[in-house]
């Protein structure tokens, strides 16, 4: 039953659960949570593909870095968020279509 | 067996999970079914051996850019399509028939895109035996503190320029543009 087919599965089903949510929602917020997904759906790879061939950890590392480069991601993401709701008092993407004012 | 349960009830709450996410109303809602699906990934890293990796998963994700998230919906003024005094009525949690279209056809595309690729992968998996799950987190941090010094590094200043990068953007400021 664990075997590399069904990890597959489960990340190609994350990814494509993500890219719904981040094409068909309209909120900032809520597209940030799709990029989250396809993220982990990429992490979720790397590590079931260092245990299926040769389990030399360097999937791991990778996943790490991409844990890390998520959390950085998500802290500027939202900054950028908060920012423009101060601005526009919106966080509506299609509020977000000019470059000033 | 304890493992194959435990790999079962992982994929169930990820990919109910991620379901959810798609689907769900509330915005708040789909935050913390998103936390489910990090804790079923968390758990499918557990199915395969990776235990630091779950760990991290669950410290990081589920302690840290969930609530990061939740803060920033409750900054922005909450959820749904109810109107306050910053008139967020325009604020939807869910898009229109239109973009759930698009987002459709995109998804069916992708889904044969991927399974093409997929297909030839599935079909030359060798058949080995696994190695037996032993701890990784002694080999880990040595990998890290010698092959991989240097992106261990590099992952430092990045965090660092985030942490004062957030911090510059959402300051508030003295002008406001209205």
């Amino acid at each position: 039953m664990i075997n590399l087919g069904s990890y597959l599965a489960i990340s190609f089903a994350l990814f494509v659960c993500g890219i719904l949510v981040m094409i068909a929602r309209k909120n900032i917020i809520a597209m940030l949570l799709g990029i989250e997904l396809i993220l982990n759906a990429s992490a979720l790879n790397f590590a079931a593909y260092t245990k299926f061939t040769n389990n030399n950890l360097d999937g791991h590392i990778v996943s790490l870095f991409i844990i890390v480069i998520a959390a950085a991601e998500a802290a500027v993401g939202l900054g950028i968020v908060i920012r423009f709701f101060q601005l526009r008092e919106s966080i509506h993407i299609d509020d977000a279509a000019t470059l000033q004012n | 067996m304890f493992t194959n349960t435990l790999f079962l009830l992982s994929a169930l709450v990820t990919l109910g999970g991620a379901v959810a996410v798609v689907y769900s109303q509330n915005l708040m809602h789909a935050c913390i079914y998103l936390l489910a699906s990090l804790f079923g990934v968390a758990g499918l890293y557990a199915c395969i051996g990776a235990d630091f990796l779950a760990a991290t998963q669950l410290v990081v994700y589920a302690g840290g850019v969930v609530i990061l998230m939740l803060f920033a919906i409750m900054l922005t003024g909450g959820t749904g399509n109810n109107i306050n005094r910053y008139g967020l009525e325009k604020v939807a949690a869910m898009g229109n028939k239109k973009t759930y279209f698009f987002a459709g056809i995109t998804a069916v595309i992708f889904s044969l895109v991927i399974l093409k690729i997929l297909a030839n992968v599935l079909k030359a998996q060798p058949a080995s035996v696994l190695a037996a799950n032993e701890p990784t987190v002694e080999r880990l941090g040595t990998i890290l503190a010698t092959d991989h010094i240097l992106a261990f590094e590099i992952s430092s200043i990045l965090l660092l320029g985030a942490l004062i990068g957030a911090a510059v953007i959402s300051r508030p400021r003295k002008e406001r543009h209205d």
